[in-house]
């Protein structure tokens, strides 16, 4: 029995190992293919981002700011319900920011962002390269790494920072709107409450997790777009593409808060 | 020095050690034109590996216009690329753009070309192939014989000197694809632009084609010109135009 154990986690550390250095190959591949830049005119790739700047962020604000302004009422209420017991209620402005914009604010953003525009990614390419267009573009001598990756990482980019702040924004209207129902708290000395928290190391820390979120979602998508063979495989690599950027995202986000907070 | 726009050499490429094509040797001048033709694993689709992929895994040389194929790199490989026009039978559209914007995506991509100019010219080669009707459908709303005119579209409007037209042609509506013919045959009389089609039906382009080359097992069996494939008594093209399974090939 103990031989089945080691000979199953041994292969199936084996497999992460391969897949690792599958995906840095990958990764690699991209790196260099940036050197392909210069025979790119900007407006190949325009379109594509424009239309994914749009998918990923315009289309998306509607369900982003309904769930921040839950989850900012959320926290608020729970925050309500238990900081007057240590006599800390003064502190709702700190713990907003700390909650919402330092951690649940990108973190929630992201997972929006990979449950609709990653597996729309992953889908689109896996499609494309069942039907046989990704090799079309190859043949026409476009590099699909940088016609089909970059432009996603860029929109991702901008469509993430941009939710990221509509997100804080919501969350803090919804929590300042629920904490009306306790406690009273003017607006203006809520704001200031609000504004006097933040520090400038949390606006850093939200720009490099909305740049990398930017980067990593659409690059884990587009890889596991890029494996299937057939397109039974479709419906697998696209959940996969999903759960490991989920994966991935709230590792990175622990690694960001680690290096800024402790 | 004549300009050869292919120059094949003393070829063989192997595949998962099965020999696909076995020490071909083979010449298109600028400005002429080819179809080669045999039956399923004679080889003539692993050319597309050589002359349009530019894969380097094989044995012997290949040049296309004077330059070793196999010695590009990544980037040379793009620009190679580049410089041939390349239709399949699968068309390969990209399902999320227009007719129009399939066909200049390869202006958008390479030329230096102003956004007006490349309209013009799309519009130009849009008009050429009779899809003005169409021009701002999607793949998913076209017919069989519009997404074959957009495909051939696309990869004459960089204006390429060589063609490479693979089975794009078959299963089609004979009726649906004249002008297409029509368009294929003005085509293969510009000087300095060559054809190379890969097909199972070379009587159909015996009109478009100055040279034949029938592949079987890998080799070539048959290297003539239209004429001569026409008269042949070659018993490879006298099996495979009559379509039976009696002769030197042995098809399971």
């Amino acid at each position: 029995m103990f031989n089945r154990i080691f000979i199953y986690t041994g292969k199936k550390a084996l497999s992460i190992k391969g897949g690792v250095v599958d995906f840095f190959q990958y990764c690699k591949a991209i790196i260099f293919s940036l050197r392909s830049l210069r025979y790119l005119s900007f407006r190949a790739i325009y379109n594509i981002i424009i239309n994914q700047t749009r998918f990923t962020g315009v289309d998306a604000l509607g369900i982003v700011m309904v769930i921040a302004l839950l989850l900012g009422g959320t926290v608020i209420i729970q925050a309500l319900s238990s900081l007057p017991k240590f006599g800390v209620e003064g502190f709702l402005g700190n713990i907003l920011v700390i909650i919402i914009a330092r951690e649940l604010g990108p973190l929630a953003t992201a997972l929006i962002v990979i449950s609709r525009s990653g597996s729309a990614i992953a889908t689109e390419i896996s499609v494309q390269k069942w039907s046989r267009e990704i090799l079309s573009m190859e043949l026409m001598g476009i590099d699909t790494k940088l016609f089909i990756i970059f432009p996603r990482i860029i929109a991702s980019i901008l469509a993430i920072c941009s939710l990221i702040i509509i997100f804080d924004i919501v969350a803090f209207i919804g929590g300042y709107i629920i904490s009306q129902t306790v406690v009273y708290i003017p607006t203006d000395v809520f704001a200031q409450i609000i504004i006097d928290s933040f520090k400038f190391k949390d606006i850093i820390a939200a720009i490099i997790k909305s740049i990398i979120f930017g980067i990593i979602i659409p690059l884990i998508c587009c890889y596991y777009g890029l494996k299937p063979n057939s397109k039974f495989e479709i419906p697998i690599y696209v959940s996969k593409a999903v759960t490991r950027t989920l994966f991935v995202s709230i590792i990175v986000n622990i690694m960001v808060s680690v290096l800024f907070y402790l | 020095m004549e300009e050869y726009i292919i120059d094949i050499r003393n070829l063989t490429y192997i595949v998962n050690d099965v020999t696909m094509l076995d020490k071909i040797t083979f010449r298109l001048r600028q400005g002429d034109n080819l179809t080669v033709f045999g039956p399923e694993g004679s080889g003539i689709t692993n050319l597309f590996d050589i002359i349009v992929k530019a894969e380097a895994g094989f044995d012997g040389e290949a040049y296309y216009k004077g330059e070793s194929i196999k010695k590009l790199d990544y980037f040379g490989q793009l620009l190679y690329k580049k410089d041939i026009g390349y239709v399949h039978g699968d068309y390969g559209l990209l399902s999320n753009m227009t007719v129009e914007q399939n066909i200049s995506l390869p202006l958008e991509y390479h030329s230096k070309l102003t956004a007006t100019e490349i309209k013009k010219q799309t519009e130009k080669v849009i008009d050429e192939v009779n899809l003005d009707h169409c021009k701002k459908f999607r793949p998913i709303d076209l017919t069989r014989s519009e997404i074959l005119k957009t495909a051939f579209a696309r990869a004459i409007v960089m204006d390429p000197d060589l063609l490479y037209i693979e089975h794009a042609f078959e299963d089609q509506c004979p009726l649906n694809i004249k002008t297409m013919m029509d368009i294929l045959i003005e085509r293969s009389k510009v000087p300095d632009k060559s054809l190379i089609i890969i097909t199972y039906y070379p009587q159909h382009f015996i009109d478009v084609s100055e040279y034949f080359i029938m592949f079987f097992n890998g080799r070539i069996v048959f290297d003539g010109s239209n004429e001569e494939f026409v008269k042949t008594d070659n018993p490879y093209v006298l099996q495979y135009l009559k379509n039976s399974i009696e002769g030197p090939m042995v098809i399971l």
